[in-house]
């Protein structure tokens, strides 16, 4: 313990430091995927307070999904409600934790297929309710990037079901390629190539 | 647009695409959690997701009927009268197609079935009476020596060959009466 102390460096101490945040990543990240795991445990060993729990973590994020598929809000919770009635009722399905995004989000993925599959003349409810944030001072940068920003959702918004939720997986949803394939049920490979065309197609729009 | 300033553009798209949630969403879904959760059991998820594929009724049960006849078939535990699982499954659509019209016709595909597959059966759906349900329609004689009967209303039955001649005496007499 001597000579660990006796090699302390000045950069140990500085929490700034690029090593130092790097460390913090990697233990906010190990620690999450500690909890990931033992949250998949509990809800195998079919644990109420877990269920809760996963309630708690998830049902922001599935509700923003919806909305980000292109339902309207009513439709959304509904939606959202649906997912997790359908996760309570496929627990077995739930390998690890490692698994929990892909399998919750193939899940509501599944369930606005259905829903859009049931309601096929229903237009996509559009983007203009959410709000862009004000993040740039200068005011010609702020318009053109808002403008670049409102283009960029009504393409998404254009985009075919499938590309469109492709782009909403892993961009705005911020899931790994791994999990947003296993979200929308095919290979890694495809996915990339979904995501491709979805990609070529939006350059194709936005200016 | 370059590809790199997209991917830049979409990773602003999550601030850019966000609204408040109801506080009231998250209660409303931990009403709805079971009691009682419990991983579903094999079976179970074999049904669901033949119930996902969103596969007919129909469709369904042949799929259901082609696997039992396929386990049978491959894993033992039945007397096989067919050659093959598809001439099986002939078969067995054909005896369900006639049950409402004639059971005998049905019996006649069965005899001719195993005539083809060089059976040593006797064929007595010409001369018996249809409305007596316990007419033989036909004899299969079995390895052992024994007899395997086809009655009319469907019923199959192994006897000896004593109780072959006096179930075929009776039937004789019936008609003649």
């Amino acid at each position: 313990m001597a000579i660990k102390k006796a090699n302390l460096t000045e950069q140990d101490f500085d929490p700034a430091h690029p090593i130092n945040k790097l460390r913090e990543l990697n233990k906010l990240k190990e620690n999450s995927e500690q909890t990931r795991d033992s949250l998949a445990r509990r809800l195998r060993a079919g644990e109420h307070a877990a269920a809760a729990e996963l309630v708690d973590i998830y049902y922001k994020q599935i509700y923003l999904f919806m909305r980000r598929l292109g339902h309207d809000r009513q439709v959304s919770e509904d939606l959202t409600q649906e997912t997790f009635l359908n996760a309570w009722h496929h627990i077995g399905q739930l390998r690890d934790g490692k698994a929990l995004n892909g399998w919750l989000y193939r899940i509501a993925g599944n369930v606005s297929k259905l829903y859009w599959r049931k309601h096929k003349g229903r237009k996509t409810a559009t983007l203009e309710g959410f709000n862009v944030p004000d993040n740039t001072n200068a005011q010609y940068d702020k318009v053109e990037r808002n403008e670049q920003l409102e283009q960029l959702k009504n393409a998404v918004a254009r985009l075919p079901i499938k590309l469109r939720q492709t782009i909403v997986l892993h961009y705005i949803q911020q899931l790994t390629i791994a999990e947003s394939a296993d979200a929308a049920g095919v290979r890694q490979g495809t996915f990339k190539s979904r995501l491709n065309r979805a990609l070529n197609a939006l350059r194709k729009q936005v200016t | 647009m370059g590809k790199e300033e997209l991917k830049e553009l979409l990773n602003k798209l999550p601030d850019a695409m966000t609204e408040p949630v109801r506080p009231g969403l998250g209660e409303d879904i931990k009403h709805q959690i079971p009691h009682r959760l419990s991983p579903h059991r094999v079976g179970m998820d074999t049904i669901n997701i033949i119930i996902d594929f969103r596969i007919n009724k129909l469709a369904a049960a042949a799929a259901i009927i082609i696997t039992i006849i396929f386990c049978a078939t491959f894993l033992g535990g039945r007397d096989s009268t067919g050659g093959s699982v598809l001439q099986d499954s002939m078969l067995l659509i054909k005896y369900w197609g006639a049950a409402d019209t004639s059971k005998i016709s049905a019996g006649r595909s069965k005899y001719e079935h195993l005539l083809q597959r060089g059976e040593d059966v006797v064929w007595y759906g010409d001369r018996l009476n249809p409305k007596d349900s316990g007419a033989v329609l036909m004899q299969r004689k079995l390895a052992d020596g024994k007899y395997e009967v086809t009655f009319v209303d469907g019923r199959e039955k192994q006897v000896t060959a004593e109780d072959l001649i006096t179930l075929l005496s009776e039937m004789l007499q019936k008609k003649t009466k």
